[in-house]
């Protein structure tokens, strides 16, 4: 009967090995609990959820940043708003001094009102401004006595606020925050101090002050105190260093104010004797529509942009030759993108985990300026004179050569005498375009089943050519289209860009999508003297459904 | 194993109903077994079973693939069935108290003999400290440190209360082997 040593523990084995494999089928019932509980949190949950998910900080900085690229386009599109704004500035610039604190004058009443009014960022300002009072103080002015009381009144506000914020906040925190409210207030005693020392003048009463108002300091801080007073009459550097300190001090205050209550993650207990583990076998079940091997989408979206037609003149019309054999430069007129937009609809397949096509639709507005150096009047034009930039020229003698005119104003290519006037006016003028766009991309999507997902997008984009409307020297629209036959029906364009999608919900999804698209072909018709290789970089909003 | 774990536990992180039930169909019986051992009635077992599965949908995310799955849900089951009792108060007295004697302690029973749920019905009938803490001993496997600090007892209290529990399984094993054993039966008879 002697107990095989291998058996020790066969009475916990045996248990362990009984219970270990235990199953005991619940009643339905449990599962319908189960869910009706879930149902309840997911609707309940939402919103907590939300500033919980870094994800959702990560959209929100992704967004932020493509904003800022998006104003940044936009602004630099308005190249004339940039004196304003200097102005704006130089108009700010007096006021924010004055908010920094320079001004002793007011600061006084203004903290008091601040930090009654519960703004916790006045902790700062509030040592700023007794710094500047202690350097005052050290020149011996009469009236910082009063100012300074003014100042403790402050600081007693602020040690209450923080008193009172204690009990709702977390209470690990209060004791940095009272010594820190308490270090404050000491500074503001220094300094009382340092005025004592200077000044001579009411330090009885000043004494007075401090003492009923920290009575419940310990001894410890009076011989502080004294050190502090010293140091005030011996150097204003010392006070300088100490409000560095303190204001960095009050930085992480702020920053443990401001952070949320951490996550407490359920604790795991690992079985250290679980020998008789076994993996259950099972039969084989797989979970049903768990991802869908295809998904269809369609979508919506407006981009603002940026529309740059690159219009190029390769060869300078005869009126221009004969007037400006020597002025080279003035016949390439410069192009100046212009703030455009584009009406988007797209539909898309998802046809693998991270690869997707798509295919779209969108009207193109594209607006831009065009610069040509000076015009040529032409005094013997058939009706009116005549007066045309180098573009509106050239234009003009592409129509012309062909039968079917446009409501070009006539120039005749053979004027090229010295009975036309050149005009050294460098006018900018409208020159917008519309086109219905056709992109076809492939996308490969990161992180495709969170929440912010990313998308690099590639393709090629048939643009056709809808109308292009040039204003003319004298101020009309010179407005072409496609069948005039001088810009082509369709050109080819290369498109590439990167897509934010926030899910919204399992079927709607909102995205932001950086794209830029660049012409591969030009826009007027082969053999003419004109090119263009349209660019346009923008920013797209929109929203999508999945089928 | 055959169902795809990794996929399950994505599903429930996702907050996927199909994948919640899933986990639910897959686990919930050896679940609900713990929950019985630690509580006294079915009732109660699945009161805690449920706490402890909308524990686990909402905790999801902070079970990492460093440890099987099982040992985590299992955890967390222990877990809820231990706040439970915690509410209860059902170690709240427990003394340390002598080694509780036996005439049979040493005769050894082989459990093999048993029903599951006569073993069940056992445990459920230890009075309720000795209950818990022979679960944690014998069959999760934890030390007697570990009880301690878990129950907020002593680490005495926790020996002491599983040896009686071991003692009076021990007692009621052979009685009812006794009464099942034929040959026992028929010298008594």
């Amino acid at each position: 009967m002697t107990m095989d040593p291998s058996e020790t523990n066969n009475f916990e084995n045996q248990w362990k090995k009984a219970f270990n494999e235990a199953s005991e089928t619940p009643p339905p019932m449990v599962w319908e609990r189960i869910e009706a509980r879930l149902d309840q949190d997911d609707n309940n949950k939402m919103i907590p959820l939300w500033w919980r998910s870094p994800k959702l900080w990560y959209a929100a900085a992704s967004i932020a940043a493509l904003l800022l690229v998006g104003v940044g386009l936009w602004m630099s599109n308005r190249s004339g708003s940039v004196q304003d704004r200097k102005i704006d500035i130089a108009a700010k610039m007096p006021s924010r001094t004055e908010a920094n604190g320079v001004d002793p004058g007011e600061n006084g009443g203004r903290e008091e009102g601040r930090s009654t009014a519960g703004d916790s960022v006045s902790g700062d300002n509030n040592i700023a401004a007794t710094g500047t009072k202690g350097k005052e103080s050290l020149n011996g002015k009469a009236e910082n006595s009063k100012i300074n009381r003014s100042e403790i009144a402050a600081s007693k506000v602020e040690v209450d606020q923080f008193g009172g914020s204690k009990s709702k906040n977390n209470r690990r925190k209060v004791p940095g925050k009272g010594n820190e409210s308490i270090i404050a207030s000491e500074q503001n005693e220094a300094v009382l101090k340092g005025n004592q020392i200077a000044g001579k003048a009411s330090s009885i009463e000043n004494e007075e002050i401090s003492k009923t108002d920290f009575a419940e300091k310990n001894k410890e801080k009076e011989v502080s105190k004294e050190v502090y007073a010293k140091e005030v009459a011996s150097s204003a550097t010392v006070i300088e260093a100490e409000k560095e300190s303190i204001a960095s001090q009050n930085q992480s205050i702020l920053t443990d104010l401001l952070q949320p209550i951490p996550f407490k993650s359920l604790e795991v207990f690992v079985q250290k004797r679980y020998v008789y583990y076994k993996p259950e076998v099972q039969a084989e079940e797989k979970l049903p529509e768990l991802k869908k091997p295809k998904e269809y989408w369609a979508g919506v979206g407006l981009m603002p942009g940026s529309f740059n037609p690159d219009v190029q003149i390769k060869e300078a019309p005869n009126a221009f030759v004969g007037q400006l054999a020597s002025r080279q430069k003035s016949l390439t007129g410069t192009n100046e993108a212009g703030t455009s937009y584009a009406i988007q609809t797209q539909g898309g397949m998802r046809f693998s985990k991270h690869w997707s096509v798509e295919l779209g639709l969108s009207y193109l507005q594209g607006n831009a300026k065009y610069q040509g150096g000076g015009y040529v009047l032409n005094a013997f034009s058939n009706a009116t004179a005549n007066a045309s930039n180098v573009l509106q020229d050239a234009l003009a003698n592409l129509s012309s050569s062909k039968n079917n005119q446009p409501n070009l104003p006539s120039t005749d290519p053979g004027f090229a005498n010295n009975s036309t006037l050149y005009i050294d006016v460098n006018k900018k003028v409208s020159n917008d375009y519309q086109y219905l766009q056709l992109p076809v991309q492939a996308g490969f999507t990161l992180r495709p089943d969170k929440k912010l997902s990313y998308s690099l997008l590639g393709g090629m984009m048939a643009n056709f050519f809808l109308s292009n409307e040039l204003e003319a020297a004298t101020g009309e629209i010179i407005t072409t289209t496609a069948s005039d036959d001088i810009y082509r029906n369709m050109n080819w364009a290369a498109t590439t860009g990167l897509r934010f999608n926030y899910k919204l919900s399992t079927k709607w999804k909102a995205s932001l999508t950086g794209s830029y698209q660049k012409a591969i072909t030009s826009g007027f018709k082969a053999n003419q003297s004109l090119e263009s290789h349209p660019s346009l970089y923008g920013v797209s909003w929109g929203v999508r459904y999945s089928f | 194993m055959t169902f795809n774990e990794q996929e399950l536990v994505i599903g429930c992180k996702a907050r996927n109903r199909i994948a919640q039930k899933q986990l639910y169909d897959v686990f919930g019986g050896k679940l609900f077994a713990i929950c019985l051992r630690y509580t006294k009635n079915r009732a109660d077992a699945e009161d805690v079973l449920q706490d402890a599965f909308v524990k686990i949908y909402e905790n999801i995310d902070s079970f990492r693939n460093d440890s099987p799955l099982e040992y985590w849900l299992r955890s967390v089951v222990v877990n809820t069935a231990l706040n439970h009792l915690r509410q209860q108060k059902h170690w709240k007295d427990l003394d340390d108290i002598e080694t509780y004697e036996n005439g049979i302690a040493d005769k050894e029973v082989t459990l093999g003999d048993f029903q599951m749920q006569q073993l069940m019905e056992l445990i459920q009938e230890l009075p309720p400290g000795c209950q818990v803490i022979f679960n944690l001993y014998a069959i999760e496997g934890y030390q007697h440190n570990e009880i301690a600090q878990k129950l907020g007892i002593s680490e005495g209290t926790s020996k002491s209360q599983y040896s009686r529990a071991r003692g009076i399984l021990q007692q009621k094993l052979n009685r009812e082997k006794r009464f099942d054993d034929g040959s026992v039966r028929n010298k008594q008879l």
